[in-house]
């Protein structure tokens, strides 16, 4: 075996942070739409990552099985990277984790109400049980914490990592 | 500490009486049967060898008195004798103090220290032999393979451990004292180009500020001054007894740290998921070693939140799903199930804290006792339901599982706050909870270190040497928590 093809001598590329970002945006929506699936799974909520995405305009009887849950857990990863990228862009200097908490919310306020007539499937607000209420914006805060504090000590990291080099 | 550094220190009298009645009246020279000294004239000076009986070896101090003897039969230059008597101790650790509080800590060491009458300088020679263990498997930590040996209670044996894996010129030992009456050695160990210098200076910073007596409970009391614990009952830092972990951590740019009289390395950044992982999933192939790590975060995991999960489906069945509508207790018994769940709780919280300080022989018989009587027997009276003692057991087992004695203590005291809200609040208080629980360990920092990293915040590279146990030739990087001078594993 030539040295190139060593396992150890194989490179890794390192990410950018906007790549980073990115990715936390994805995996982020695939971790917790994930959750959420369980959480309806186990009827603590009534509205599941498909009523969202595929239930809205799609009426057939495999959109509400598991695989219908899949797709949209997928599409939510994607549609997740446009709000890491948000994120990214607005608040990434906003430091800990309470702030990216009430991003959290904010986004539940936003999905639930002002996007709310986009999706028939899904109640309106004020029609939706208390249990549901709940365990999604649990899941909306630990969401929002999971893209907003990992991209804003990221990007603390690096800005910190920066000042040590121009130090030296 | 402050008051000791400003009092003078009291330097070595020439006079060899005034050093008989120092020792005498202040060290209890006399009075403690454990101190003694030894007089030798040589050459007409009087010299004085002081020893603490217990912790010396002596053959090297007879064979040491043997040369200054013989000095009498073949020396008669008595102009030189400090020079002369320094030639004659053989010994390879031979070291002159100059102030009698040096000399006295040395004794109190273990050395032997040698006054001589005229002279303003005492020689220490390094004659100790600390009553302890030879290097035994720790019974936390144990592989299938791999090394055998573990830390002993000696500092000296343990840094040596550590060489013995680390033979790089650039490994530090640094030794700090600690405690104004113990005055315990405590050593930090970093690799000089690679470990973070912050970091390095906040643990300096911290010990140097220790004001304290003495620290009996060593790594623990020292952990308690340098993370700041509080009422957080999660482990802030990760004790290992096995010299491969702790230099496995070195390599990766973690400090550690030391405490003479324990055997426990404090390691230092430590995160959540530093205590889910343990040595046997590097002794195994990396699937295999993934494999096991699987299992054991479904055991944690499981042993967190199953129980008040289970409570939620028993309290309200409509939430059951369609094919799980079996789970379930099918009659009601006579005690509501949250108690029972927390008395059962309760019951194998006794056991365990038996277990710990009952002999071995008699622990057998407990666990017979514990398994077969109460058990079977709770549910024949009717205390609890078959099913309560199904997932106690599993919860408990999930918590055995738990590499790290501390952190399995920690879960359990989550599923009981847990157990107890979901009783309260049903779906609410349990999704609240688990919210709450998934925050507070968010926030928590230990040395500056986001305790859920690499979760939270999220780092994919991170967080897939954690998921996976990926083979070390594919590990080129070290981990970035550690904020390590030199990323590249490979030189």
């Amino acid at each position: 075996m030539s040295e190139a093809n060593l396992e150890q001598n194989q490179h890794v590329k390192p990410i950018s942070f906007l790549g980073k970002a990115l990715l936390t945006g994805f995996i982020g929506g695939v971790l917790w739409s994930c959750i959420g699936g369980i959480a309806a799974y186990f009827n603590f909520t009534s509205v599941s990552p498909a009523s969202f995405i595929l239930r809205s305009w799609l009426q057939t009887e495999w959109s509400d099985g598991i695989l219908g849950q899949v797709i949209s857990i997928l599409a939510i990863g994607l549609l997740s990277i446009l709000i890491a990228l948000f994120y990214y862009g607005v608040m990434r200097k906003v430091e800990g984790i309470w702030p990216s908490a009430l991003f959290g919310v904010a986004l539940w306020f936003i999905v639930y109400y002002l996007l709310q007539p986009m999706f028939p499937n899904v109640p309106q607000m004020t029609d939706l049980d208390s249990n549901t209420v709940i365990t999604t914006i649990c899941l909306f805060i630990l969401y929002g914490v999971f893209i907003g504090y990992s991209i804003a000590y990221e990007y603390k990291d690096l800005v910190k990592a920066e000042d040590e080099s121009n130090e030296a | 500490m402050n008051k000791e550094k400003t009092k003078e220190k009291q330097p070595i009298s020439p006079k060899i009486q005034d050093v008989e009645k120092y020792m005498k009246n202040n060290v209890g020279v006399g009075t403690s049967f454990d101190l003694g000294f030894r007089k030798l004239t040589i050459l007409k000076k009087v010299t004085h060898t002081y020893y603490l009986t217990g912790m010396v070896e002596t053959p090297i101090i007879v064979e040491l008195m043997k040369k200054l003897v013989e000095i009498n039969d073949y020396e008669s230059n008595t102009v030189k004798i400090p020079e002369i008597i320094e030639n004659r101790l053989v010994h390879q650790q031979v070291k002159r103090v100059k102030t009698m509080d040096e000399a006295v800590d040395e004794m109190l060491s273990g050395l032997i220290v040698i006054f001589l009458d005229g002279e303003d300088e005492a020689f220490v020679i390094d004659v100790r032999s600390y009553p302890g263990r030879s290097p035994q498997e720790p019974d936390t930590e144990k592989v299938v393979r791999g090394a055998r040996d573990g830390y002993t209670e000696n500092i000296i044996q343990n840094t040596a451990l550590t060489r013995r894996r680390i033979r790089d010129e650039r490994l530090r030992h640094e030794i700090f004292k600690v405690g104004e009456r113990s005055k315990t050695d405590i050593c930090i160990s970093y690799l000089q180009d690679v470990a973070d210098e912050g970091l390095i200076n906040v643990i300096k910073k911290e010990l140097e500020n220790i004001e304290i007596d003495g620290i009996s409970m060593a790594d623990k009391t020292i952990e308690e001054f340098l993370v700041k614990q509080g009422f957080n009952p999660f482990p802030l830092v990760r004790y290992t007894e096995r010299p491969d972990v702790s230099a496995s951590h070195l390599l990766e740019g973690h400090v550690l740290i030391m405490v003479d009289t324990s055997p426990s390395m404090i390691i230092t950044p430590t995160t959540f998921f530093h205590h889910v992982q343990h040595a046997e999933e590097y002794r195994q192939s990396p699937a295999v070693g993934t494999f096991i790590r699987w299992i054991r975060f479904f055991g944690i995991f499981a042993s967190i939140f199953l129980l008040p999960l289970w409570l939620l489906m028993v309290m309200d069945p409509s939430l059951l799903p369609e094919n799980l509508q079996f789970i379930g207790p099918n009659e009601t018994g006579n005690i509501p199930v949250v108690i029972q769940i927390i008395l059962a709780d309760i019951g194998i919280e006794f056991l365990r804290m038996a277990a710990i300080h009952t002999p071995t022989p008699l622990s057998t018989a407990m666990g017979l006792i514990a398994a077969v009587l109460i058990g079977q027997i709770a549910i024949d009276v009717g205390l609890f339901s078959p099913e309560v003692i199904l997932y106690i057991s599993i919860a408990a087992i999930g918590s055995f599982a738990t590499p790290s004695y501390e952190l399995s203590i920690a879960n359990k005291m989550t599923r009981v706050a847990l157990l107890i809200v979901t009783s309260i609040f049903g779906v609410a208080g349990f999704t609240i909870g688990i919210t709450v629980y998934t925050l507070l360990l968010a926030s928590i920092r230990s040395l500056n270190t986001p305790y859920l990293w690499p979760f939270l915040p999220f780092n994919g590279k991170a967080m897939m040497q954690i998921l996976f146990r990926i083979s070390v030739p594919l590990t080129k990087d070290r981990p970035s928590i550690v904020h390590p001078n030199n990323n590249y594993r490979q030189p």
